[in-house]
């Protein structure tokens, strides 16, 4: 039973703040997506309208053809995994696991059935009695998701689940968040502020800013490919220099960095290049050279990085980060070039 | 610090509590088995006299129904009260509280003035034509109840507001994200957390209700005599002292023994009480 999730639309406001503009998604059935972003994106505020504790200004919510949009939280049969667990503490592990059954009528037996087996398939079976205060985050984190998942809801979704465990349990975890929902194939929306957390675990990933999403895409498109400065940056694109195109010729076109410098970048290895663009990189995008075509730079504090050497480089575009070759060691004050390449650079839109 | 330091910090306390509680009890509760007729003697005198065994049931079932009655508007009331906005919610309590102000003699005589033979709601309900001659609502069981809810309301509402704004919102999210109908929230989530709170206020209440005096004498008078008021009688009236200390030995063992059933059913309810 595997359904689609449709949001359309959707806009939030608390009191005159519109928190969402006009945000759609669509989660294909049996997917992952994350919503990725700092606090404050809004990725928060649409679990919430998804799960109905919170009701949109306009827009709407779709379960396969199911409209949620008016439906109390209570009738929409979603599987929800909280930040802190949100385990019932007046009842026992067992009794948190069947909550869900007993709401749905299914009789005693049959529920404790159901729970056992679910316990058994987290690894929790052997502290069905003890109640939630008696455990630690890592447990408790795995009897919600056994309480999420034994009600076999069409959608499953997570606000921050990791955020509270340490960072050994945390890459465990999520490992076995994704091999359960994988193999249960249930259509998954997970909230996170942690990218490393939300590429290794999703399918599609959508970077939120502002109540937008800004790109949604695999995690390896966004990590490569950033659609616009914003994911740029978020992705660890540390250099995003503004750039000018002063002439064409043919594929080979001559852009002018601010201060003047220039270079001859070729549309066959960059993609198209607009008259006002920003050159994206990381600091391994970027070649220190002693000489030749590129941008000067003065450089300055060198950090030793293991498998390279990173500078801070002055330039007349501002201060730029690139990380040089081990064999060849530049001292600080020196005179040097920095020479883009073309496969981890991305040609952007300038920011407004 | 060391420990013994650490004890130090409580030994003004613990010599106040000795002094002015363990030991008075103590000696008063001794009184009453020194009689020459028998041990028991002043407890045997005191049930075999139907007169005073009315009186302990009777204040039993008041302080009973007040306490019930206490907890059911003070639980709908700080319901309402901890899901309110914070500025609004400390005016509320505020409000809720206002009454705790005054004392208890002026809050109890202020019934005389609404209840009495030409009171306010006889007044009002005379004026109505609703009735056609004054009711007698004061010294009966009914006015004895009515002041003292009005009286320990508010220690409710103050009590279960703290623990119900202690429930987490998540918690009740996920109920309702599991299924929970509201009114299966209510009973299967918010009332089971809430039962700390309301063993507490219980308490406060049954044992402020069940050892009143001021209320009972203004409002109940001769007829609706309480154990507050039969005590006072024996030692200051009767010069009965230890008639009176057995009054007070009957009290404290019966209040400790509802306390002991209240907090019995809240391990019931809630494993996470105390």
């Amino acid at each position: 039973m595997t359904v689609s999730l449709t949001i359309e639309n959707l806009s939030a406001h608390y009191g005159q703040t519109q928190v969402l503009k006009d945000l759609s998604i669509s989660v294909a059935a049996g997917e992952l997506v994350s919503l990725l972003g700092s606090s404050g994106c809004g990725k928060t505020t649409t679990l919430r309208i998804v799960a109905g504790f919170l009701q949109p200004t306009s827009g709407n919510v779709k379960l396969g053809d199911r409209d949620l949009t008016t439906l109390p939280a209570h009738a929409r049969d979603i599987g929800l995994v909280f930040q802190n667990y949100a385990l019932f503490p007046h009842l026992t592990v067992q009794e948190n696991v069947a909550f869900g059954l007993k709401q749905r009528g299914i009789s005693s037996a049959d529920r404790a059935k159901r729970a056992t087996a679910m316990l058994e398939r987290v690894g929790l079976a052997n502290l069905a009695d003890r109640l939630p205060g008696a455990l630690s985050g890592g447990q408790k984190q795995r009897v919600a998701l056994a309480r999420a998942l034994v009600i076999e809801p069409p959608l499953l979704m997570f606000d921050e689940p990791l955020s509270n465990l340490d960072a050994k349990l945390r890459v465990d975890m999520r490992v076995e968040i994704r091999q359960l929902q994988k193999a249960n194939g249930t259509t998954s929306l997970y909230v996170t502020h942690d990218q490393e957390e939300a590429f290794s675990i999703s399918d599609r990933v959508a970077i939120m800013n502002a109540g937008r999403i800004m790109q949604l895409d695999t995690p390896e498109v966004l990590y490569q490919k950033p659609a616009n400065a914003f994911v740029a940056r978020f992705v660890g694109f540390e250099n995003l220099i503004p750039m000018k195109t002063v002439a064409r010729d043919g594929a080979i076109v001559t852009v002018e960095a601010a201060g003047g410098a220039r270079l001859h970048l070729s549309q066959d290895v960059f993609g198209p290049i607009k008259d006002d663009f920003v050159l994206a990189t990381r600091p391994d995008g970027l070649v220190v050279r002693q000489e030749g075509e590129g941008i000067p730079t003065t450089l300055g504090t060198r950090t030793y990085l293991g498998r390279a050497y990173q500078y801070k480089c002055e330039t007349a575009a501002g201060e730029i980060t690139a990380n040089g070759a081990l064999s060849e060691l530049f001292e600080p004050g020196a005179k040097a070039v920095l020479v883009p390449v073309p496969e981890q650079c991305c040609i952007l839109a300038p920011e407004k | 610090m060391n420990k013994f330091a650490k004890w130090g910090l409580t030994l003004p306390a613990t010599i106040a509590v000795v002094l002015l509680l363990v030991i008075p009890v103590v000696l008063t509760i001794a009184t009453t088995f020194g009689e020459p007729k028998g041990v028991f003697s002043t407890y045997t005198a005191f049930f075999n006299s139907g007169f005073r065994t009315n009186i302990l049931y009777r204040t039993l079932r008041i302080a009973l129904i007040t306490t019930a009655i206490s907890l059911v508007i003070g639980f709908l009331t700080a319901y309402v009260i901890a899901q309110m906005p914070g500025r609004l919610k400390s005016i509320a309590i505020i409000a809720a509280v206002f009454p705790l102000l005054t004392g208890v003699v002026v809050r109890s005589f202020a019934w005389l003035i609404i209840l009495g033979k030409n009171g306010i709601l006889n007044s009002s309900l005379l004026s109505l034509g609703i009735i056609s001659e004054p009711l007698s609502m004061l010294y009966t069981e009914g006015s004895v109840i009515v002041a003292m809810v009005y009286l320990f309301v508010p220690l409710m509402i103050l009590t279960l507001t703290g623990v119900l704004e202690g429930i987490p919102r998540d918690v009740v999210e996920a109920s309702a994200s599991l299924g929970a109908k509201p009114i299966a929230t209510f009973f299967q989530v918010i009332l089971p957390l809430a039962v700390p709170g309301l063993i507490v206020g219980a308490v406060l209440v049954f044992t402020g209700s069940f050892t009143s005096y001021a209320t009972p004498q203004l409002l109940g008078g001769e007829q609706m005599m309480m154990m507050g008021t039969l005590l006072y009688q024996r030692a200051m009236v009767t010069f009965d002292w230890v008639g009176a200390s057995t009054i007070a030995a009957i009290m404290v063992v019966i209040t400790i023994a509802i306390v002991s059933i209240m907090s019995r059913i809240a391990r019931r309810l809630n494993p996470m009480a105390v």
